[in-house]
């Protein structure tokens, strides 16, 4: 009501009231086509995804067979498998911790230098990460695989070359250990320079008094990086990491690939590999539907802070 | 506020009902059939088939179908199942497949092929037909793959890189053999780690078994077994001691080790002769090197001798043919299945040393030379992976593939046939 105690009360205008009750028609019209291939895309599988994990899916009901609810039987399953499940997710746990903090202490490292650097250096490093971001991971895949080659790879090329001992032949993807640390490269590799890009922006940001009032304090350069460059960062670094662990924990093509080329898959199994060949692979759809269901629950308790993060900076 | 959430969730809920609604027709009734020319797929896995027969299968379906076309696309056999479990399940599927005869369960017995009624068995060669691809297509009484052809592995080698070592007569000397002959440059048995088809005869020769079902209907898997083991034992000898292929490569491309000179004994696919005795410049851009005027000239075969002489049983190769259930038009994929079958073709697979799908057509297959003599020797031994439609998953897991690369990388054998049986029931009981 716009009527205070001063004006005279005059009745709103019809124009007013129309206004006034009118549903606003157009922000949702503007929104509908997000909404609609939102609901498509993404709605649709999720529920498709949850009601499934309550039935018993397998090869035949995807040809059409009626699919009988099984209740809460596939949840059951797969939280009792200690060997399956439960040791994928431990294992994914463990590589996503890994492979978030090699990232970020690389990834911090190259923004630094390129803080540093000259323009034409920067340029060359920008042009190399850029490279690297654009890579597919398939064709990255693919030639990591080549590098570590049992019999024609450049690694085992090399050491017999410096060695003298006889390294062709020598498989570096059948034992897990090796397996994941090839893995940890090419994944490492590919992520590192989506976080220097975004360190470095946010790097240039802090303003230059202020490192060269804390130099004249006699700070040193750690100090400095510690105590002044992370404060500044501190938002973004913890954006990065969120989004890292997501990354990092859904991970398929590189593992789907180095274990085509040579893992052993029951020993180097990742949680999205894992419902891979648990529904496409093998046809149990259901069981996968549950493992998704439940993985989704952990993605979203991870993404839970960043949400909150951002929806707090909203309302500031 | 309350109220744009009302609406959100109702716009949401209308997609969402539109969205589940469109899906749920589609699974409904079918699709009145169509006639008149159209669009034939035909799904072959891997370079088996040779371009004669392809060339002649979209020939003469193009000219029995006036306006009607038939394209064949090669699928790779690694990754196969994975594939066809939603390939034909989707609604851009092929019209006819071709399957490996031991994955063929996986799908006949989840309704993925059409099923071939008594009459077009009899009509597409009845009991012509190999009886046990036959059998490895049916399920419940029906037939929904037939045979499409059967090729077992047949030892291959070259009398120059031989020389005066004497061929092995029994699976004890083929083993010695395999180790006396090895040098660094040298693979008495080449032998990748993954290439687990020619790790069942020593399993089957020693008395051990892949998986038996017993009465009350649970699966034993033998590996562990006593048999079992000396097998396991034999192939860790000739992986580590007379074998120089990597221990977690795949069997793909064997005749480039071959031609290289690398290579004494080669257990493979009787086709493989015509990769091995193919020009050194090939004449398509794409194609593979060989050895025709090398290694290629004095090529000779062997079939996989047994403990006690004689041919060994040996893993009875090949596939099943099928048409898809959501074959878009069933009518045009008969009748490219009626070609596939028809002795024409099959004499064509013949010609190249297969088995084909009719044992009437055996004699076509040429045994004056000492490779199509030892592969006549060795599909008459030859042996199925165990009759659970479930064997697909086992085959999908890589697991044989796994167990045999670490039994080639020198684990203990014990501890990895072990493993394996465990895995293996796993899946068959489950």
């Amino acid at each position: 009501m716009s009527s205070t105690l001063l004006d005279p009360p005059v009745a709103p205008s019809h124009q007013e009231i129309r206004q006034k009750n009118r549903t606003p028609y157009l922000p949702w019209l503007m929104l509908s086509a997000t909404m609609i291939l939102l609901g498509v895309l993404t709605g649709y599988p999720v529920v498709r995804l949850v009601v499934m994990s309550f039935q018993e899916y397998e090869r035949a009901q995807l040809m059409g067979l009626p699919a009988e609810w099984v209740g809460f039987d596939n949840y059951a399953t797969i939280l009792t498998d200690v060997d399956g499940f439960w040791t994928v997710l431990l294992r994914s746990f463990v590589l996503m911790v890994v492979l978030v903090v090699i990232t970020m202490v690389i990834g911090m490292l190259v923004a630094l230098l390129m803080m540093r650097v000259g323009k034409a250096l920067r340029l060359l490093v920008s042009v190399g990460l850029l490279l690297a971001w654009a890579m597919p991971s398939l064709a990255a895949t693919t030639v990591w695989g080549w590098i570590f080659d049992t019999q024609y790879g450049v690694v085992n090329n090399l050491l017999t070359a410096i060695t003298g001992d006889r390294w062709f032949g020598y498989s570096w993807l059948l034992n897990p250990l090796s397996f994941f640390t090839i893995l940890t490269c090419i994944v490492v590799w590919g992520a590192v320079p989506f976080v220097a890009f975004t360190l470095y922006a946010g790097l240039t940001q802090v303003p230059e008094e202020v490192m060269e009032a804390a130099q004249l304090d006699g700070a040193s350069a750690f100090q400095r990086f510690r105590l002044i460059q992370v404060p500044y960062v501190r938002s973004i670094i913890t954006v990065l990491v969120v989004l890292s662990m997501i990354w990092d924990l859904k991970l398929f093509t590189q593992v789907f690939v180095l274990q085509d080329i040579g893992g052993d898959r029951e020993l180097t199994n990742t949680i999205g590999v894992y419902i891979y060949q648990m529904g496409m692979a093998q046809g149990h759809y259901g069981l996968a539907s549950a493992i998704g269901v439940v993985f989704v629950a952990v993605m979203l308790a991870i993404a839970y802070p960043y949400v909150r993060r951002t929806l707090r900076e909203d309302e500031q | 506020m309350n109220k744009n959430r009302l609406v959100g969730a109702a716009a949401s809920a209308i997609t969402l009902t539109l969205a589940l609604s469109a899906c749920g027709n589609a699974g409904g009734a079918a699709a009145p059939e169509e006639t008149g020319p159209g669009e034939v797929r035909v799904w072959l896995v891997g370079t088996d088939t040779p371009p004669e027969a392809r060339d002649y299968l979209k020939k003469t379906f193009e000219e029995a179908n006036p306006g009607s076309t038939l394209t064949i696309e090669e699928q790779a056999w690694d990754g196969l199942v994975d594939k066809y479990t939603t390939a034909l399940a989707g609604s851009d599927a092929p019209d006819v497949v071709e399957i490996g005869n031991t994955q063929a369960a996986a799908f006949t017995s989840a309704g993925y092929f059409r099923e071939i009624t008594a009459d077009e068995f009899e009509n597409l060669g009845g009991a012509d037909l190999l009886p046990g691809f036959v059998e490895a297509g049916d399920w419940e009484g029906k037939h929904y793959a037939l045979p499409y052809y059967s090729g077992s592995r047949v030892v291959f080698y070259s009398e120059q890189v031989l020389g005066d070592t004497p061929v092995p007569t029994t699976l004890d000397e083929y083993v010695e053999t395999a180790v006396d002959l090895k040098t660094d440059d040298l693979s008495g048995v080449y032998w990748p780690g993954q290439d687990w088809y020619n790790a069942l005869p020593f399993i089957w020769e020693n008395g051990g078994y892949v998986a038996e079902q017993a009465e009350d209907g649970t699966w034993d898997a033998g590996f562990s077994s006593e048999g079992g083991l000396a097998g396991l034992e034999q192939i860790q000898t000739i992986m580590t001691k007379g074998n120089n292929a990597p221990s977690d490569a795949q069997e793909t491309d064997l005749q480039v080790p071959f031609c290289e000179g690398k290579v004494a004994f080669l257990s493979a696919p009787s086709w493989i002769q015509w990769s091995i005795n193919a020009p050194e410049k090939p004449e398509d851009p794409d194609g593979v090197p060989g050895c025709a005027s090398t290694y290629g000239s004095d090529l000779q075969g062997l079939a996989l001798p047994g403990k006690d002489g004689g041919a060994a049983q040996v893993f009875a190769g090949g596939s099943n043919i099928a048409i898809a259930q959501k074959s878009a038009r069933p009518d045009l994929a008969m009748s490219a299945y009626e070609i596939l079958l028809s002795d024409e073709y099959q004499s064509i697979l013949a010609g190249i040393g297969l088995f084909p799908a009719k044992t009437s057509l055996f004699e076509k297959v040429d045994q004056s030379t000492s490779i199509g003599k030892a592969a006549a020797e060795a599909a008459a031994n030859a042996k199925l992976t165990p009759a659970s439609p479930k064997w697909a998953d086992v085959e999908s897991q890589s697991l044989l593939q796994t167990a045999f690369s670490r039994i080639a990388a020198g684990d203990d054998v014990k501890t990895v046939a072990e493993k394996l049986d465990a895995d293996i029931e796993a899946i068959l009981n489950s």
